[in-house]
């Protein structure tokens, strides 16, 4: 493993957070969901809402498509109703069409410490699918926001690296040895295939 | 000492199956394989006494309904049936309850009511009254409605299978206490709903906006399935003149169906609920193994001694035994023990095509007195609860014992008219 896929593994959240300009948004268990849309789309990138309580800690999250799902099931339940197959979505549908403010929709709080690594927040993520954490402290309260594509970037920068310094040791004549043994397989690959070929020809 | 052993297993599965506290498929597969490890009966015997005929038929109707349930039909027939009510709720609560009873007398119970709930919901929260009553009415027309044919609920196509009685058979005796009793049903929720369902004129409105076109996914795949399930459901009222049997029929309009459809295969296979073909191939071996030592006939002498061997009261005291003891347990393991003990009364000298009858709608309509006892029942409860609306153990109860009293009286007065007067 090179040195800058080696540091990347140990790269903190808190050093990706704030690469692209995708801030948090915050609510309140009350707030109006209509409201909360005009609000979201103010801020698009964010896809990833974060529910405070009155000491400003999260509470929970909203995902967009579901803060969406949840005003079209009331316009157009139909577009809604489409797909679903089991218990547990027509429980879901059935939620949407009453759900007025942020605490009828939200979900468990997803964050992560600033501490925590780039693999760490991914999995997070994964688990919650979610495209995005609430960086808090250890009170809960809220100090940042990380977006996927904020550790993806972070992520390539270091791969980048690594396939740059790659290649200028091999111009400087440090990759002599991976060269050879490159030479080595070289011949063998396509004399196999050529060695198949005769024994078919004849 | 072979007797009391398998007693001893029986009545552990059954309990444990009973109690709800570990899953039912495994219970009952664990129960038959511990007959076969004690001697009781041996794998050939335990094998052979699974009945492939209820199998495929279960799988056959499961793979039709799963294709179906794609196409968006449920919440289109939902949604237009809405239309028929105009707004006027307590109208909506009846014509749902007969499209959740038409559609269950000839598909599987807990697709139609998990698929025609959206449409409940969403109809509900728009007349902003509660969903419950539609939910508890559906989950009861369900279970009627799946007395009245062959194919419509689990106990049904157990005896089906057992006593060779062919999809018309049912359609002719099961049909018309069927329809007596959603008649009476209907009297009975207005009772129960009829207030508690008033809205304000201006907000009915609502509802009649949706459009049910817009449900339908598939349009070719719809015309499809329903005449391929028509055709099989054709079929099923032939199959006794042909001499086929109803898997027969079910599997081959499943296999038309797929290779029409052109779906991947392993995805519609996936549609199966393989737990409950388990469960099923479980039961089976678990009650050979009571059958094999004796206990079933015992049991069957016991009862005639109780009922003094007379068939009136034989067979009226099983319509009511079937229809509390599936009130209380599953009706599918009770029916596949009630049917062995059915056989050994008829070896006796009775009459076995009305106790057949007595215990199909004893264990079909005997579902409906809890919210746990028949699979659509727990299913709407869960979902429900998940919507917001729970439905408790004891909110469904006095609409459950109301409705079970009642359609036993109409049946036992149907029973007694028919076949014992």
């Amino acid at each position: 493993m090179t040195e800058p896929v080696r540091l990347a593994r140990q790269t903190r959240v808190a050093s990706c957070q704030d690469i692209l300009a995708i801030g948090p948004l915050l609510v309140h268990r009350d707030d109006d969901l209509l409201d909360i849309v005009r609000r979201s789309a103010r801020q698009p990138a964010t896809r990833t809402i974060g529910v405070i309580d009155d000491d400003g800690r999260v509470v929970g999250i909203i995902r967009v498509l579901r803060l969406t799902e949840s005003i079209v099931a009331r316009v157009s339940p139909e577009a809604v109703m489409v797909g679903i197959k089991d218990a547990v979505e027509v429980g879901r549908f059935g939620h949407a069409v009453e759900d007025r403010i942020a605490g009828d929709i939200m979900e468990p709080p997803a964050t992560i410490s600033p501490e925590a690594t780039v693999s760490e927040a991914f999995r997070e993520m994964h688990k919650h699918q979610v495209t995005g954490l609430y960086v808090v402290d250890a009170a809960g309260r809220p100090t940042g926001y990380v977006d996927l594509l904020e550790l993806a970037i972070r992520l390539a920068d270091a791969l980048d690296e690594e396939r740059r310094s790659n290649s200028d040791r091999a111009s400087n004549g440090g990759g002599a040895a991976s060269g050879g043994g490159a030479s080595d397989q070289a011949p063998t690959a396509p004399g196999s295939l050529g060695g198949d070929a005769t024994a078919e020809g004849p | 000492m072979q007797e009391l052993l398998a007693g001893v297993v029986f009545l552990i599965a059954y309990v444990l199956i009973a109690t709800d506290r570990y899953d039912k498929t495994i219970l009952a597969l664990l129960g038959g394989l511990v007959m076969i490890l004690l001697g009781i009966i041996d794998q050939h015997e335990a094998f052979a006494a699974i009945d492939f005929n209820v199998i495929f038929l279960l799988a056959g109707m499961m793979i039709l309904a799963g294709i179906l349930r794609r196409t968006g039909f449920f919440q289109w027939i939902a949604i237009l049936s809405t239309k028929i009510a105009a707004g006027e709720p307590f109208r909506l609560l009846i014509v749902l309850s007969f499209v959740a009873a038409v559609l269950s007398a000839f598909l599987d119970n807990v697709t139609t009511v998990v698929l025609i709930a959206p449409v409940t919901l969403y109809i509900a929260a728009a007349l902003h009254v509660s969903p419950v009553p539609f939910l508890i009415s559906e989950i009861l027309a369900s279970n009627i409605g799946g007395t009245a044919t062959l194919i419509g609920d689990p106990p049904n196509i157990l005896i089906g299978s057992a006593s060779g009685l062919d999809f018309g058979a049912f359609l002719l005796n099961m049909g018309p206490p069927a329809i007596l009793i959603f008649l009476a049903f209907l009297v009975t929720v207005r009772v129960f709903f009829g207030r508690q369902l008033e809205v304000h004129p201006e907000i009915r409105d609502a509802v009649l906006a949706l459009d049910e076109r817009e449900v339908l996914e598939e349009p070719r795949l719809l015309r499809i399935s329903l005449i391929v399930i028509g055709l099989t459901i054709g079929a099923f009222l032939v199959h006794g003149a042909f001499g086929f049997e109803p898997a027969t029929i079910a599997l081959f309009g499943a296999a038309v169906l797929m290779l029409l459809a052109r779906i991947e295969p392993s995805e519609v296979l996936e549609e199966i609920e393989w737990p409950t073909l388990f469960f099923f191939i479980g039961l089976f071996m678990l009650v050979e193994g009571i059958v094999h030592v004796g206990l079933v006939q015992a049991a069957a002498d016991v009862l005639l001694d109780i009922t003094g061997r007379q068939q009136g009261v034989t067979t009226i005291s099983l319509l009511w035994l079937s229809g509390f003891a599936s009130a209380i347990v599953d009706n599918i393991p009770y029916t596949a023990t009630m049917i062995p003990v059915v056989r050994d009364m008829a070896a006796e000298g009775l009459a076995i095509e009305p106790l057949w009858w007595a215990l199909a709608l004893g264990a079909c309509l005997g579902g409906n007195a809890t919210i746990i006892g028949a699979s659509a029942n727990v299913v709407v409860a869960n979902l429900a609860t998940r919507a917001g609306h729970p439905i408790g153990f004891r909110d469904f109860l006095p609409y459950g014992i109301v409705v079970v009293v009642e359609s036993l009286v109409i049946a036992s007065v149907y029973m007694w008219l028919r076949y014992l007067a």
